[in-house]
This record gives structure tokens, sequence and C-alpha cells, in this order.
């Protein structure tokens, strides 16, 4: 079992891409890996209620879902209108994560 | 000469603004380091320009905030090497750096040929791309 911290920084507006990788995530964590999704930049708007189904099919597997703060703050989104199952967390933790042996890192 | 070994590496490639990365990316260098890792940043593309000398140390008067002073992206690399000597390296590409016009680079920072990036890449525990060239 693997440890990967997937990091989606666009927002679904871009194509297909981002939908592919929240696939990919999915498909990871249904293998049995362990998947934390950190959802940056634009990427964060697809916390937002309705926004991305993926996202309960991900935390359904166990994945933990990880919204940056600041990047809601840029965009004007107040932190308690994102989805219940995300927890919104500040860039310590995400170089925390990144920074643990063995966890495998990707940046979309 | 060989080549120190870093907890992460951090590539950023092609354009800086096109997107929030940059801020990702010195956001992430900062936490980082204060959690003690030593990293490396890696430059390529049109993101060679964030420490292109000619930007100097302000950004343009803000004519919204006519009295305030905005740091310049070579500032905050400055800021962030001169915070944390001896833990973080910053390095251009000296080809995509040429191509474009980004010399010459502020002087705390390394033009590197591009010819070594795979070795750099080898020597750091993890490296995370930013963007595409």
């Amino acid at each position: 079992m693997a440890d990967y911290l997937l990091v989606e920084s666009q927002g679904g507006w871009l194509g297909p891409g981002t939908e592919a990788f929240l696939r990919d995530a999915v498909s990871v964590a249904e293998r049995g890996d362990r998947v934390w999704l950190l959802l940056i930049e634009n990427g964060v708007t697809g916390a937002l209620p309705g926004h991305w189904p993926e996202l309960a099919t991900l935390t359904g597997l166990g994945t933990c879902v990880w919204v940056d703060g600041y990047s809601l703050e840029e965009r004007g989104f107040d932190p308690a209108v994102v989805a219940g199952a995300v927890t919104v967390v500040d860039m310590d933790t995400v170089a925390g994560k990144l920074l643990e042996p063995g966890v495998r890192v990707v940046w979309h | 000469m060989p080549i120190a070994r870093v907890d992460l590496m951090l590539a950023a490639m092609g354009a800086p603004h096109l997107s929030s990365q940059t801020t990702s990316l010195l956001r992430l260098a900062g936490a980082s380091l204060a959690r003690g890792a030593e990293i490396r940043i890696w430059t390529c593309g049109y993101a060679t320009m964030l420490t292109a000398e000619s930007l100097g140390a302000s950004k343009p008067r803000n004519v919204l905030d006519w009295g305030g002073s905005y740091p310049s992206t070579p500032s905050l690399a400055r800021e962030l090497l001169a915070t944390y000597p001896g833990s973080v390296s910053w390095l251009a590409c000296r080809f995509c750096s040429d191509e474009r016009g980004a010399t010459p680079q502020i002087p705390e920072v390394r033009l590197e040929t591009p010819m070594r990036f795979g070795t750099h890449m080898a020597a750091a525990g993890k490296t995370i791309f930013f963007g595409v060239v």
C-alpha cells in the first residue's frame, strides 16, 4: 500500500484534465492506496457544494480531502461553505504530508 | 562538481503568472523550509524571468495604492534565500534564460545548464513540477 498526495490546482472549467485527474485519484483509492487530495488555487472551487461528485466518492473510500484555506480566502469564499467532508488546511500541513518519507506527490 | 542532496526540489516550468503557481511554489518552499527541509528551486522556460535582474526590487506602482510598495519576484526570491541561508538554493536554466532574455539574473541565483537537470533531480528526495514548459 502506497501513500499519495494528489494536488489539483485547476478549476473544472479548464477542460477534461481535471476530471481525469480526479478519476485517477478514485482509481488509486479504489485499489487500496491511501490518498490525500489537496484542492488549491482554482481547484478549491471543486469543494463548493454540488461541484465535483468525485469528492464524495473519494471520502467514501477513506480519502482525506483537503482544501487550501489561503486559496479560499483569496477567492472570497467563506470556508464554512465548502462541502462538509473536506478539511481546510494551511501550507504547513501540506508541507508536513509532502515531506513524509514514502509519500508520492503529483501536482496537477 | 558534486551536487548536494536535498529533501525537495521544486521545478517551476513555463509561464509563471498564468495561474497562481508561483504563489503556491513560494508558499510551499517557505513552509517546507520552516519545517527544516533543505530544498532546491529550479526555474525553466518563462519561469526564469521570475529572478531577472531587470525587474528591480519592487513592482510598478499600484494606481489603487499609490503610496504602497510591492516586492518584485526577485525580491521575494532574495527574501527566501536570506531567511534560510544554506537550506535553499535557486537555480535558473541557462538555456531558457538566454533564449528569453532573462539575463542577467540576480546574483543570488545560479545559472545552470539544462544538461544537469536530471542530476539535480536525482539528488533530491522528491521533485515536484509546477506548470508546463
